[in-house]
């Protein structure tokens, strides 16, 4: 701040008054922008099936103050102040995944996210319209495709919806007068790589230089099963007092790796395995520096090396889980360079894995029906948990397929069964807003109770439709993508739940966080569709030959309409094709010869009108008809 | 006769009866070829479910049916779905005993005309007069090819609200024939903002109604617009808002849904360049409406329901959505013409493309979407050669027609020099 007055001084004489100023408001700024804070964290899980979870969390809170501190910077970024300066954007979740979450075998990420690109952003100001928040949503989006690197840009309102009762907000704002808006997009067809992780690094204090974020070097990250980078931004504001605000930027990288593809031989692994170097430091910004490691479950296997400084038990909704605690700033206290790695090390020739319950709730997603013109999204949900569950499920269908909202049945059938009965549950709730081509998606929400240890199989009938040749993309065979479906439900247990309390902002913080209840949000997957493709190579000819049959219809009703009825000598020509060709060569020859002989043959005269013109052969044939038969009379009908 | 006539619409009815029961029904409702965005029955339900949901049907882009009929139907198919086949089926005779009737009012005018005119005819044109016999026989024709074309059958199977539309219409030519001004008016008003391309019927209206006098035509069509909105108001009372405007005949016109069906438009504008869609489209558009019909009119001025028979041809062919049901209907009316069939030349040739075609687009669509082996090209010929079709059974009929009134007067054998000479235009 102080740097900012000096400038201000030299620059204009005006900042004396200023300088008389500033002792003031300084001491009142320095009071928030002190409360500056950033963490790093890395969590490592070991997963069933020889996979293990490594989760990083970089968080920066700043407890700005008033709106206009946002222009001085330090730990967040600037791009995050300006946004907030610039739009009415309270809470903000961009996720870049690659890859598929397997909740059966995995349990619940920390983080959810979905294939491709995702993101939905909260909206808060007073006077803000439906058309404004619109306008901000793509301008937001495409500050973020720069920044990100992504496709995002793409985002509009033909594939953004307004959720209305799946998405809770997360961010606190000053006053409770002013409306609330959100608006949800996703990219499934988004592809996630490095170059979206080198400008997702550069949002951090320490950029890759040091700290945890030196482990994410892309061909490690991107080898991984599945990849997921996140940003949240929300903001926290004193409800009486709007100079009381607080930013909260959250960086996360889920990552999964299959050991069985790191090493063949042994299910062993380590930091400098998993990441290609060990850690060479902690970010020297950061006000803590953790890594966390999940010893219970199937961490329980895993002798540590070295042993942690700590462990911690953290017990949530009736289930404990040990955390054996790294602090890296303790680590590198003492002087001279060094890579500190852990090692996991399993117990050797024990292959035998222990069986996973699967979580409460989780749900997969497909297509039924076969051809390229109708097909039926079904949805399956299934509870596993001793109570009925609340499930909302949303639904967002892109505008090229059509759903039939009519269609949409709820089967559920006891989890023991097979076959679902045609026994259908009865929905609670149910937002839908109709799609419009080339306008706006579907969007559907569908709340129902799911009873306990049984499962839904929510299906909707679907259309696919044929669309402009310019309007698919290269390689059109390749189907196009209906985004992931949204389920939320609260669970009554915290099995396999370890996604953040919304009141926290560190990891730790969801540490014995034990509630009533724990707001759980899954994602499907992502369905792919094919649809009728028309010929790309051949426009001309499509516009030629409908053209053509236009003209058909064109041609004769034009002549029956203006053309005058007359009559003409029956021809003698012959009706073999070869002897018609010797017929009229040898008129033609013959008329040459003696022109005079030529208003004989009617036929003949009308072969030779090409030449004369139309008229000429009008006036010759209706002389005829009169005079040779007066009795014939033109007619026009 | 008459008893033969019931004998008929029985049959049909049972026809129809016996299919609507039989797992034809939804695969009808699911073709192409019959069920279009706009006469679809899986869309009309699904407007319905809007309506009964509280959403805003037209707000999307799945329901085109006009308010008022959405509502009337929702009514049925909320408390009575069970018997909205019977409903659809007696819609269909309904249509049936329609065209019969005006069929026979029709042969009869046109026999008190011929004993006017007939000292006028040339000698031996008795088989292109329509005899006494003629009375009993075209209606029945039409009644058969109405009744037991399969087009119509499965269309009214198929639940498609073209069996609705062609209700309208028969009503329209029976009133029209049947000198009821007032309800031919209103019907065809509502049949045009339900689906535009009916407006062109005004043309053969005026020409019955308001032969000779400007004042009365230009009276006719003040009531004509006047209706159009009242009609208009009426929906809009229904749903209070504008948006079903943009849903019916704005979607009609845009020509929004690409959805293949055996029209022309489809595929055109799925390959169309985009900066000549606009162009193109207004030009389809006007083949469809008004470009056919001021020669038209002015040609077949003395015969009003031969130039409506022909425009509502040409709408099948060339309106944009078109589905098999709407051909079934103008075939019915083509035995009103029986006087003409002498005349018509391509009666094998459109019959073949028909036969060929009908069939190649089930084979080409199982091909292009099903097995994957065949693309749109395949299919798009096949709706391109039914077109064609379409358009020689029209162009025959209006040559058909110019012969058989010049033939009538000037005599069928016509001698040039003793030698028999032959009819052109030229």
């Amino acid at each position: 701040m102080s740097i900012y007055c000096c400038c201000f001084l030299m620059t204009t004489p005006l900042a004396l008054t200023l300088l008389l100023l500033t002792p003031l408001t300084q001491s009142h700024q320095f009071q928030y922008q002190t409360d500056e804070q950033f963490h790093e964290e890395l969590v490592v899980r070991p997963l069933a099936g020889d996979h293990v979870n490594t989760y990083f969390q970089f968080t920066t809170r700043w407890h700005y103050g008033s709106q206009s501190n946002l222009y001085h910077t330090q730990l967040t970024p600037r791009v995050i102040a300006e946004i907030l300066q610039t739009y009415d954007v309270k809470e903000l979740h961009i996720g870049l995944t690659q890859g598929l979450w397997r909740y059966e075998s995995w349990g619940y990420p920390i983080v959810e996210a979905t294939g491709g690109a995702e993101l939905w952003a909260w909206f808060s100001s007073p006077n803000l319209t439906n058309s404004s928040v619109n306008k901000q949503w793509m301008r937001l989006a495409n500050v973020f495709s720069g920044i990100l690197c992504a496709s995002l840009n793409f985002v509009d309102n033909t594939n953004s919806i307004a959720p209305k009762h799946i998405f809770r907000p997360q961010f606190m704002e000053s006053g409770n007068q002013s409306q609330q808006f959100v608006r949800y997009a996703t990219l499934p067809r988004e592809i996630v790589c490095t170059e979206n992780l080198t400008p997702w690094k550069k949002l951090l204090p320490c950029g890759s230089a040091s700290g945890l974020a030196t482990l994410l070097n892309s061909g490690y990250v991107h080898n991984t099963k599945y990849h997921s980078l996140g940003v949240k931004v929300r903001t926290l504001c004193d409800s009486d007092d709007s100079n009381n605000c607080i930013v909260e930027l959250t960086q996360t990288a889920n990552l999964v790796y299959d050991l069985k593809l790191l090493e063949q031989s042994n299910t062993d692994f380590s930091l400098r395995r998993l990441f290609g170097m060990g850690l060479n430091g902690y970010c020297e910004l950061a006000t803590s520096s953790k890594i966390y490691v999940q010893r219970n479950e199937q961490g329980e296997r895993f002798q540590l090396s070295p042993q942690p400084q700590q462990e911690l038990i953290s017990t949530v909704g009736g289930y404990s889980v040990l955390y054996g605690v790294y602090d890296i700033q303790q680590q590198f206290e003492g002087p001279g360079a060094r890579l500190f790695n852990i090692a996991w090390v399993g117990p050797k020739g024990n292959s035998k894995r222990e069986q996973t319950s699967a979580p409460p709730l989780y749900a997969h997603r497909y297509l039924l029906g076969n051809g390229q013109k109708h097909g039926r999204i079904a949805t399956e949900v299934i509870n596993s948990h001793y109570e009925p569950l609340p499930v909302v499920l949303m639904e967002l269908v892109p505008w090229y397929v059509h759903a039939y909202l009519h269609t949409l049945r709820i089967c559920s059938k006891p989890q023991h069964l097979h076959e679902y009965t045609t026994s259908e549950l009865k929905f609670n709730l149910l937002h839908y807003a109709p799609g419009k081509q080339r306008e706006l998606p579907t969007h559907l929400e569908v709340g129902f109770m799911l009873p306990a240890r049984s499962s839904a199989l929510i299906t909707i009938e679907v259309d696919y439709l044929l669309l402009k040749w310019l309007e698919y993309p290269p390689d059109a065979n390749h189907g196009h993508y209906i985004g992931s479906a949204v389920i939320s439900s609260q669970l009554p247990i915290g099995r396999n739940y370890t996604a953040m309390p919304p009141e926290g902002h560190l990891f730790k913080d969801s540490f014995n966080a034990s509630r009533a209840t724990y707001t759980l949000t899954l994602r499907t997957e992502a369905l792919i569709v094919s649809l009728p493709t028309p010929d790309f190579s051949m426009p001309y000819n499509v516009i030629c030959l409908a053209c053509t049959v236009v003209a058909l219809a064109f041609g004769p009703i034009h002549s029956v309409a203006t053309k005058l009825i007359i009559v003409e000598r029956q021809t003698t020509i012959p009706r073999n094709l070869l002897r018609k060709i010797v017929h009229k060569l040898s008129n033609r020859f013959s008329r040459r010869s003696a022109p005079a002989v030529a208003a004989a043959d009617q036929q003949q005269s009308k072969q030779d009108g090409k030449d004369k013109g139309i008229p000429s052969l009008l006036e010759q044939q209706l002389d005829q008809a009169e005079s040779k038969k007066p009795r014939d009379k033109q007619a026009n009908m | 006769m008459d008893s033969n006539r019931y004998k008929l619409l029985l049959l049909g009815g049972a026809v129809r009866l016996y299919f609507s029961n039989t797992s034809l029904a939804s695969l009808i409702g699911n073709r192409v070829e019959f069920a279009t965005p706009l006469n679809s029955f899986k869309r009309l339900q699904e407007g319905v479910f809007l309506l009964q949901q509280g959403v805003d049907p037209y707000g999307g882009d799945l329901v085109h049916e006009s308010p008022l009929l959405l509502k009337a139907l929702s009514g049925i198919l909320l408390n009575y779905a069970q018997w909205l086949p019977i409903l659809y089926i007696l819609f269909d005779l309904c249509t049936a005993t329609l065209l019969y009737l005006l069929s026979h009012t029709f042969v009869k005018q046109k026999l008190k005309q011929q004993q006017g005119e007939c000292k006028d005819y040339a000698k031996d044109t008795e088989e292109l007069q329509y005899s006494e016999n003629d009375q009993f026989k075209i209606p029945e024709l039409v009644l058969l090819a109405y009744l037991f074309n399969p087009l119509t059958i499965l269309s009214c199977v198929g639940l498609t609200s073209t069996v609705l539309s062609n209700l309208l219409l028969a009503l329209i030519l029976y009133t029209m024939v049947k000198r009821q001004l007032f309800i031919c008016v209103i019907v065809l008003a509502f049949e045009t903002v339900r689906s535009l391309y009916p407006v062109v019927l005004i043309a053969p209206l005026l020409l019955i109604f308001a032969r000779r006098s400007v004042g009365l035509s230009i009276a006719i069509l003040m009531v004509f617009v006047t209706s159009c909105f009242a009609v208009a108001g009426a929906n809009f009372l229904v749903m209070n808002s504008w948006n079903y405007l943009d849903g019916t005949l704005g979607f009609i016109f845009y020509f929004r849904d690409l959805q293949p069906n055996i029209g022309l438009f489809w595929y055109f504008f799925t390959e169309m360049f985009e900066h000549f869609r606009t162009m193109f489209l207004i030009t389809f558009q006007l083949n469809a409406t008004v470009l056919y019909l001021v020669p038209l009119s002015i040609k077949l001025r003395k015969e009003p329901l031969l130039l409506a028979t022909v425009l509502i041809a040409l709408m099948a062919v060339f309106r944009a959505y078109p589905s098999l049901g709407d051909v079934g209907f103008y075939l019915a009316l083509l035995p009103l013409w029986r006087r003409c069939w002498k005349f018509m030349a391509h009666g094998f040739v459109v019959f073949t493309f028909f036969l060929i075609t009908l069939s190649m687009m089930g084979a080409l669509w199982h091909l292009w979407i099903y097995a994957g082996s065949a693309n749109a090209n395949f299919y798009f010929g096949a709706t391109l050669a039914f077109s064609t079709g379409q358009i020689f059974l029209i162009t025959d009929l209006l040559f058909a027609h110019v012969k058989r009134v010049f033939c009538l007067y000037n005599g069928q054998r016509i001698l040039i020099d003793g030698e028999e000479a032959r009819i052109l235009l030229e």
